[in-house]
C-alpha cells in the first residue's frame, strides 16, 4: 500500500483529534456547569468530533498515487534546523545578552548559515543594522529594552 | 452615509494619512516584488508597525500594503516570470512574453492602468454596496451571525478547491481549536494550558500570522535551497515604452471593465479571493476571444494581460465586503486586518459603519487613494524599486527573519513567544509539504472566539435547543447557503472547470491564498 501525503495528514488530524478531545473533556467546569446549555467544554468537545470525521473522510477518500507521495529529496533539512536552533537561541540570548548583541548575532550567524562567509560583508550588514534599529526602538521610540541578565550581574544595572 | 463619506475623506486627506498609503504602497510593493512573499506576509509584516498607530492609519497602511503587494506581485511576475504571489501568477502567462519583446515597459503601464481600472470600479461599488449591506445585516441576531461565521469558514474550505476541500476544512478546524486555548472569555475557565502561564492569555494572532505566513514562507524558501538561486538579472534599460496607443486602449478597454466587474463579484465570495478571480476572468476572455486573438493568448496578448490584473485588484476591493459589513474576512490578508482590527478594540461588522464611521469610509476612500498612488508614483519608479530586489538572498532572508521575530517579540516583550514561533512555523512548514493551505487555519484561528460567543448566545436563547438553526428563517437561508456552497466544488468540476481550477488549486496549496 502507497502512504501518500493524504494519509500521513488524516492520520496526523486523527491522532490531533483524538487527543484534542481527551483533553477537551478534562476541562475542569464551575459544579452545576455540566447542566447548562452551553459550558467550557461545548465547543472543543464538539470540534473534536467535527475534526475526527473529517480525518477519516481525508483517509477514506485519500490519493493513492505514487506522485502524492510525501519525498524530502533536494530539501535542505539540515539548515532549516539550523535557522530554528537560531530562533530559538536568539530567543534565549535577549534574556542574557540583551537587544543589541542579540540582534548582531542572530544577524551575524543567519548570513553565516545562508552561505555569507565574507566578514566585511558579515559586519557591514549586522552592525550598523542594528545599532540604528536599536536607536530608532530605545531612544526615538523609547521602547524600554531590557538590558540582559548578564549585564545586570556584571555592572550591576 | 454622506456625513460618513466627508468624515472619511477628513480622515483619509489627514496627512499623515496620505502618508501612509504612499508608504504602504511602496512597502508593499517591494515586499511583493519579492518571490514567495505575497500579500499576507507582507501585511503580516507590517501588524506590529500600525499598533502604535491610531485605527484609521493602521487600516490604512495595511491596505496601501496590501494593494502595494499585489501590484509588486505583477511586476516581478513580468519582468522576472516570478510572480511574488498566487494571484498574480495569470499575469505571467501573457506578461512575460511581452516583456521577452522588448515591451517589458508597456506591459507594466498596462498591469498598472489595468489593476487602476480593478480597483477603481471596486471601489465605486464598495461604496454603495457596502452601507446598504451593512445596513440590512443590522437587524441580524446572534444565530444569524453564526451561520454566518458557519459560512464564511465553509465557503473558504470550498474555494480551495479539487482536492483541497477536506485539508481546508481541518485547516479550518485545526484554527477554530488553537482558538480555544487560554482563558475560555465567557466561563474563565483555563483551556488546554497545561498549567503553563504563557499560554494563559492563548496564542497571540500576530504570533500565528507571523509563524505560518511570514516566518514560514522564508524558511519554505530556504528548505527548497531557493536562496542559492540568482534571480535572472533585469535590464532596466530595455523596458521600452510604457505608452499605449488609442487602438490598444480601445482594444483592452471592454476585458478591463468586464474582468473588474466579474472579479469583485468573485472577491466578494468569502474564500474565492484574487487568485481564482484571475484564472477565471483569463480564461473567460481567452474562451470568448475571436479566434485570431485567442491564439496570442499565452503569447504575449494584451487581453490576456488585462484581464487577470483587472480581476485581481477589484477582488482585493471585493473582499473588503463581507470585512466591512460583516466581519467576515473574505481572503488570508482580510483575515489579518481583521485580526488587527480586533486587537484595536474595533469589532468589524454591520455596527462598524455606526460606530466607526471613520475607519470604515477612510478604509474605503484611502483604496481609491491607493491605487492612484501605485499609478502615479509606483509605476515611473518600479524601474528603481528593482533595485532593491538585488540585494543578496543570504543577506535579505535573515533580516525577514529578523523582523518576523522582533514584530511579535516587541509587542508582548516575552521570548516564550519567540521559542513558541519556531515551533508554529515547524509545524506549518510540515503541514505546507503535506499541501495543506494555511488561509483557512489562520481564518478559523481569528472567527473563532466570535463563532463560540455567538453559538453561546444562540444556544443559550433556545434554551440548549439546535432549533434555533431553523426557526428563524434567515439563519436557515443562510446554513443552506453554507451548505451549497461545500457542495459547488463538485457542481463546478461537473461543469467542466476542472482545469482551470487545478492549476489554481496547486497555487493555492502552494502559495496561499492572497
Amino acid at each position: 500500500m502507497t502512504i501518500t501525503k493524504d494519509h500521513i495528514g488524516g492520520l496526523l488530524f486523527l491522532g490531533l483529534s483524538v487527543v484534542y478531545g481527551y483533553y477537551a473533556y478534562d476541562i475542569r467546569m464551575f459544579p452545576g456547569d455540566q447542566f447548562e446549555a452551553f459550558n467550557a467544554q461545548t465547543v472543543p468537545v464538539a470540534l473534536a468530533w467535527i475534526g475526527s470525521v473529517i480525518a477519516i473522510l481525508m483517509l477514506a477518500t485519500a490519493s493513492k498515487n505514487h506522485t502524492d507521495k510525501l519525498s524530502f529529496v533536494g530539501l535542505d533539512l539540515a539548515l532549516v534546523a539550523k535557522l530554528m536552533v537560531l530562533v530559538w537561541v536568539f530567543a534565549q540570548a535577549l534574556q542574557w545578552f540583551g537587544f543589541l548583541l542579540s540582534t548582531i548575532g542572530f544577524l551575524m550567524v543567519g548570513y553565516w548559515l545562508l552561505g555569507e562567509r565574507k566578514v566585511k560583508t558579515l559586519l557591514v550588514a549586522s552592525v550598523p543594522f542594528a545599532l540604528v534599529f536599536w536607536f530608532l526602538l530605545a531612544q526615538v521610540l523609547e521602547i524600554y529594552l531590557a538590558p540582559g541578565r548578564m549585564w545586570q550581574w556584571l555592572l550591576g544595572v | 452615509m454622506w456625513d460618513g463619506i466627508f468624515t472619511g475623506l477628513e480622515t483619509a486627506i489627514a496627512p499623515f494619512n496620505i502618508m501612509m498609503v504612499v508608504v504602504g504602497c511602496f512597502a508593499g510593493t517591494f515586499i511583493g516584488m519579492l518571490p514567495g512573499l505575497g500579500p499576507i506576509s507582507a501585511v503580516a509584516l507590517m501588524i506590529p508597525i500600525t499598533y502604535g498607530l491610531d485605527p484609521s492609519s493602521g487600516i490604512i497602511l495595511m491596505a496601501g500594503v496590501y494593494y502595494g503587494a499585489v501590484f509588486g506581485g505583477s511586476t516581478s511576475s513580468i519582468l522576472i516570470n516570478a510572480p511574488g504571489c498566487a494571484s498574480t501568477v495569470v499575469t505571467a502567462f501573457d506578461g512575460y512574453p511581452l516583456a521577452q519583446q522588448g515591451q517589458a515597459g508597456k506591459a507594466l503601464a498596462l498591469a498598472a492602468y489595468c489593476s487602476f481600472t480593478g480597483g477603481t470600479v471596486g471601489a465605486l461599488i464598495l461604496l454603495v454596496a457596502a452601507p446598504a449591506l451593512a445596513s440590512v445585516s443590522l437587524s441580524f441576531q446572534s444565530s444569524d451571525y453564526f451561520a454566518l461565521m458557519v459560512l464564511g469558514l465553509t465557503a473558504v474550505a470550498a474555494f480551495s478547491g479539487k482536492g483541497q476541500v477536506l485539508k481546508a476544512l481541518a485547516m479550518t478546524v485545526f484554527g477554530l481549536m488553537i482558538a480555544t486555548v487560554g482563558t475560555d472569555a465567557i466561563s474563565g475557565i483555563p483551556r488546554f494550558t497545561f498549567g503553563n502561564m504563557d499560554l494563559i492569555d492563548g496564542i497571540s494572532f500576530l504570533l500565528l500570522a507571523m509563524a505560518t505566513f511570514a516566518l514560514a514562507e522564508v524558511v519554505m524558501s530556504v528548505l527548497k535551497g531557493e536562496h542559492r538561486h540568482e534571480e535572472a538579472p533585469m535590464d532596466m534599460a530595455s523596458l521600452g515604452s510604457m505608452k499605449l496607443t488609442k487602438e490598444e486602449v480601445k482594444h483592452v478597454a471592454p476585458t478591463a471593465a468586464r474582468s473588474s466587474l466579474f472579479g469583485f463579484l468573485v472577491g466578494v465570495l468569502p474564500g474565492a479571493g484574487g487568485t481564482i478571480a484571475a484564472f477565471l476572468a483569463y480564461g473567460i476572455e481567452r474562451n470568448f476571444a475571436p479566434r485570431a486573438i485567442k491564439e496570442k493568448f499565452g503569447k504575449g496578448a494584451l487581453r490576456g494581460l488585462a484581464a487577470p490584473e483587472a480581476a485581481n485588484n477589484a477582488a482585493s476591493t471585493g473582499s473588503f465586503v463581507p470585512l466591512l459589513t460583516l466581519g467576515i474576512p473574505g481572503s488570508g490578508t482580510t483575515a489579518i486586518m481583521l485580526g488587527a482590527l480586533i486587537a484595536y478594540g474595533i469589532q468589524p461588522g454591520p455596527r462598524l459603519f455606526v460606530d466607526n464611521p471613520d475607519v470604515f469610509w477612510s478604509v474605503i476612500i484611502s483604496m481609491y487613494f491607493g491605487n492612484i498612488v501605485l499609478l502615479i508614483l509606483n509605476l515611473p519608479l518600479i524601474p528603481y524599486i528593482s533595485r532593491l530586489l538585488v540585494i543578496p538572498k543570504p543577506i535579505l532572508i535573515p533580516l525577514i527573519l529578523f523582523f518576523s521575530i522582533t514584530g511579535v517579540y516587541l509587542v508582548s516583550f516575552n521570548s516564550f513567544d519567540i521559542e513558541l514561533m519556531a515551533i508554529i512555523t515547524i509545524i506549518a512548514l510540515f503541514l505546507r509539504l503535506l499541501n495543506f493551505p494555511m488561509a483557512p487555519m489562520l481564518l478559523g484561528f481569528i472567527l473563532g472566539g466570535m463563532f463560540e460567543n455567538n453559538l453561546s448566545r444562540a444556544l443559550i436563547i433556545s434554551d440548549g435547543s439546535l432549533a434555533f438553526i431553523w426557526e428563524r428563517p434567515l439563519t436557515l437561508f443562510i446554513m443552506c447557503l453554507a451548505a451549497t456552497v461545500l457542495i459547488m466544488p463538485v457542481v463546478g468540476r461537473l461543469l467542466g472547470m476542472r482545469r482551470l481550477e487545478g492549476k489554481a488549486d496547486m497555487l493555492v496549496a502552494d502559495k496561499g491564498e492572497g
